[in-house]
């Protein structure tokens, strides 16, 4: 008997003892970065990272260039085919070809989409396309057939002297030299997609909010990834490319899933120790809980109201206002901004798939969603054209106000940009009314003359500023009752938030009348028992 | 007031091990549900998770345990003195009246608690383990079948948790309506319960009778019954520190065991019977056998042999289980009975003997029409077999 009972105790206790140690033992392992578990990647002390070739040795490099386009034709006379890969990309046609549900395939992309930040390109191209891999994006008749028209150096300059020129189509600044430049190419670095991807909207950080030139020199708290003391990853680590075509997208743009940049690439479905955790990721996507804050050092633009913009001083000059951390809150060709550092994110769900306002669809929600990202609770993986379900995503909302057709309910694109006063530009003559007729007569658009401002919201999800695993989200941050991070998302019932408060008020009433109960039935007892040992 | 071996090490080890898990789940589990700060939430969801195995475990073990020592009987809800148990915690126990129901080996719980810990075991229990296993493993669309949302297995689930936090309160507080308020918490930690007098006779008298009726239906050897009987008597002394027959509580529990009891002088004169030994032998009282010499109720040969089992006892102080015997009752007519002999000692000297009879008579009988029975039909069988050859 003596044996058996030892035995019952040996057998329930001895996990009590286990688990505790072993959990232990998995945070000691944790915290050494080198026992991450990765898949597909070779840290950069073990890489040689030597370039295998010397451009600036090459004899077709020696030769003066005096265009651009003679660069061009230098590289692809060696690299040939190049140019025709990249000229099938969306870097260089600004759109994609894409099915969006219910309304067939759509060719989107920078060209022609709208947003809720600078509204769109057309009618503005000369200064938007600065921001275009090529050479002279003037206007739509742009030649998107020409290999020479591609800009090979924006890519691939690794002297960061190259730039492009304010207003320029794209085309280099004069100050660039060529032959310098075109010696000194190799693999992207940061500085080479930054210089767009950080800047987009006007400034640094105005979109993404994940994406700023703090990335180029951060510590481990703005990103795990990129972190200068780390392994100071370059974006082309992650966004692997074949034949010129980047790995990633972005839903602003975007709309199908496929062609996504992702964590499992590397770091595998199941890169937590913890079984709970990796299960989690079944519907919770990675940078849910390791993003938790975005524009940790440089301020993002949260809020965009155009509708304030053209007010001018006294003698009729634009006004520039910034707030007292140094950003503007207002200016007169745009309007009124808000701007914030260290933002949490909001929760959406989201299965790689978006739908887009096109410039054509009449407005039925009031906030135009600008885009929308598809998904839900009970989107598990079917209903949509995904083979995975909906996940929780840590987004980006951009919340603005812009200028719309008030006859004919449709967003308008109104000119913005040009050289001179006098040629229909807003930014120029602060006329919303010709800005926008020559903003449509250039799409062949129709515009009724009755302009309004509507509010807009656009949906970024957010990929960039990992932080370190000190500072994920823990359970708490969701699993709370009240003002948890996802106390907006409530489709469906998440356990420590959610609660049926009939069945909390009957289960606590039921408890308490029987605690009640006990305790009358108690006294009574001990007040008879007095009473009647009194009589004895 | 005496102690009286009322839970078995399985059963204390089960209980306690259920008080610690229940309690562990119970403070993990409405953590989760975010009724109060206290081991953090994962730790919560940690300790919760594994507790739930252990408990799994646990309830393994024991329908396991239940099943094979037919403890499972105990659960069978009954309405008889239900009525009585009910008026007896809303009245009567605030007078001082007695418990209408004795707890005893066989029937350990009142009518009540068979109804309520039925109702745990088949209800609560299962419903909590499956809620939190479909809670656990099929909220997540990975295996095909998955649950549409996580909301009504939880409620189900903390529905669960309120009526189990509910009954254990109400549970522990009846703990202290025993016969002092720590008699029912000390039983459960050593086995032993505090009793009254009159409980612990119920309670000597049910366990021989409970061995009794184990005897009968699981043994085919009719031998082996007093030997059963005798353990059965000694295992009941024991518990509740009688160490001789003749104690008058022993005696007054015997009378009603179904037992035979005798006790025979040295020189073979019946000193006392019992109520059952005179009327198996069909006599009107004891004191028609009392001073009788016990030749009386024997055949000559059988007294013979019985003769030597007895000079055998008084001699060496052996107890003897004595197979089948013949008995001749008051009216010529036979019985058979199996039969104990012990030594009864005074001073240390051995001046008589004494034991049980358990009847037989009835299962011989049957056994013998079986027998009967089986040849016929062996023999019916062989003529139609011999017919079909021809």
């Amino acid at each position: 008997m003596k044996k058996i009972q030892i035995a019952f105790f040996i057998v329930f206790l001895i996990p009590f003892w286990c688990f505790p140690q072993t959990e232990m033992e998995n945070e000691e392992v944790q915290d050494t970065v080198s026992s991450i578990l990765l898949k597909n990647y070779v840290r950069m002390a073990d890489r040689n990272l030597t370039p295998s070739v010397d451009h600036s040795t090459f004899p077709q490099l020696q030769k003066e260039f005096k265009s651009a386009h003679e660069v061009t034709e230098a590289c692809i006379s060696c690299h040939t085919g190049r140019a025709d890969e990249i000229m099938k990309t969306n870097h260089w046609m600004w759109e994609r070809i894409e099915k969006l549900d219910g309304r067939g395939e759509v060719a989107l992309g920078k060209k022609n989409i709208l947003n809720n930040f600078c509204i769109g390109i057309s009618g503005s191209e000369k200064s938007c396309t600065r921001c275009h891999i090529g050479y002279g994006y003037t206007d739509k008749s742009f030649d998107f057939s020409n290999k020479l028209n591609v800009d090979c150096l924006i890519c691939h300059d690794n002297s960061n002297t190259y730039e492009k020129k304010r207003g320029g189509a794209g085309y280099p600044a004069e100050s660039v030299d060529l032959n310098y430049v075109a010696q000194s190419v190799g693999t992207p670095s940061k500085v080479n997609c930054g210089v767009c991807h950080f800047w987009g909207g006007g400034g640094n950080n105005v979109k993404h909010g994940d994406l700023e030139k703090a990335l180029l020199d951060c510590d481990r708290n703005v990103d795990v990834h990129m972190a200068s003391e780390g392994e100071n990853m370059s974006c082309v680590e992650c966004h692997i490319t074949e034949k010129h075509n980047m790995a990633g997208k972005l839903y602003a743009i975007s709309s199908e899933n496929k062609n996504r940049a992702t964590c499992v690439q590397c770091h595998t479905e199941a890169p937590h120790k913890d079984k709970i955790l990796n299960e989690h990721f079944i519907r919770i996507a990675c940078q849910t809980c390791h993003i938790p804050t975005y524009a940790k050092v440089n301020a993002t633009k949260m809020i965009w109201d155009w509708s304030t913009a053209g007010r001018l001083d006294e003698e009729g000059n634009p006004i520039h206002e910034s707030d007292a951390d140094g950003n503007h809150n207002y200016l007169s060709i745009k309007g009124n901004f808000v701007y914030d550092t260290d933002v949490i994110p909001e929760y959406f769900w989201f299965n790689g798939t978006a739908d887009h306002h096109l410039i054509t669809d009449k407005i039925d929600t009031i906030p135009v969603q600008m885009n929308s990202l598809g998904g839900a609770y009970l989107d598990k993986g079917l209903q949509q054209q995904t083979d995975k379900p909906s996940k929780i995503w840590p987004v980006k909302v951009h919340r603005g106000k812009q200028i719309y057709d008030t006859v004919y309910n449709t967003l308008i694109q109104p000119k913005l940009s040009a050289e001179v006063k006098g040629d229909s530009a807003y930014w120029k003559d602060f006329d919303w009314h010709a800005a926008s007729k020559a903003g449509m007569d250039y799409l062949d658009l129709p515009y009724s003359g009755g302009f309004g401002f509507v509010e807009t919201e656009m949906y970024w999800p957010l990929n960039h500023m990992v932080s370190p695993k000190e500072k994920t989200l823990s359970c708490k941050d969701c699993h709370t009752r009240n003002n948890g991070r996802l106390a907006q998302l409530n489709d469906f019932y998440l356990p420590g938030r959610d609660k049926n408060i009939f069945l909390d008020v009957f289960g606590i009433g039921l408890v308490a009348l029987v605690a009640l109960g006990a305790v009358f039935h108690g006294s009574l007892r001990i007040f008879f028992r007095r009473k009647s040992s009194s009589k004895l | 007031m005496k102690k009286v071996y009322i839970y078995k090490i399985f059963e204390r080890f089960w209980h306690w091990a259920q008080v610690l898990l229940i309690s562990i789940l119970m403070i993990s589990g409405f953590e989760i549900h975010s009724s109060f700060n206290l081991f953090g939430y994962r730790t919560a969801v940690e300790i919760h998770n594994i507790s739930a195995w252990l408990f799994l475990f646990l309830i393994i073990f024991a329908i396991f345990w239940h099943f094979t020592t037919g403890e499972w009987k105990q659960y069978i809800p009954t309405t008889k003195y239900l009525k009585a148990q009910f008026n007896y915690y809303v009245g009567g126990i605030f007078k001082g009246a007695p418990h209408p129901t004795k707890k005893l080996v066989y029937n350990k719980f009142n009518p009540l608690q068979r109804l309520i810990y039925l109702g745990l075991k088949i209800l609560v229990i299962p419903v909590q383990v499956i809620s939190g296993f479909l809670y656990l493993y099929f909220h997540y669309p990975v295996k095909g079948l998955e649950l549409q949302s996580l909301e009504y297995v939880a409620f189900v689930h903390i529905f669960g948790a309120f009526l189990l936090l509910a009954f254990m309160i109400a549970h522990v507080y009846l703990t202290t309506t025993g016969h002092k308020p720590l008699s029912a918490v000390k039983a459960m930690i050593t086995g032993w319960e505090e009793m009254s007098e009159e409980e612990v006779t119920d309670r000597v008298v049910s366990d021989i009778e409970t061995s009794i009726l184990k005897s009968r239906a699981q043994l085919k050897s009719t031998e082996e019954y007093s030997e059963l009987f005798q353990v059965a008597i000694n295992r009941a002394g024991k518990k509740v520190g009688i160490n001789s027959l003749i104690d008058t509580r022993f005696k007054q529990a015997i009378e009603n065991s179904g037992a035979g009891y005798f006790s025979i002088s040295k020189d073979g004169i019946y000193n006392d019977v019992n109520e059952t030994w005179f009327k198996l032998y069909k006599y009107d009282s004891k004191d028609e056998i009392i001073g009788q010499h016990y030749r009386l109720s024997r055949t000559e040969e059988d007294f013979a042999e019985l003769e030597k089992h007895v000079d055998k006892v008084l001699q060496t102080g052996q107890t003897i289980n004595h197979g089948e015997v013949k008995r001749i009752c008051k009216d010529d007519s036979v019985g058979y009975h199996t039969l104990t002999i012990s030594p009864v000692y005074e001073k240390s000297e051995i001046v008589g003997i004494e034991g049980f009879i358990i009847d037989t008579t009835g299962q011989l009988l049957a056994e013998r029409e079986l027998l009967k029975k089986q040849i016929r039909t062996d023999e019916e069988l062989k003529k139609q077999e011999t017919k079909k050859t021809k």
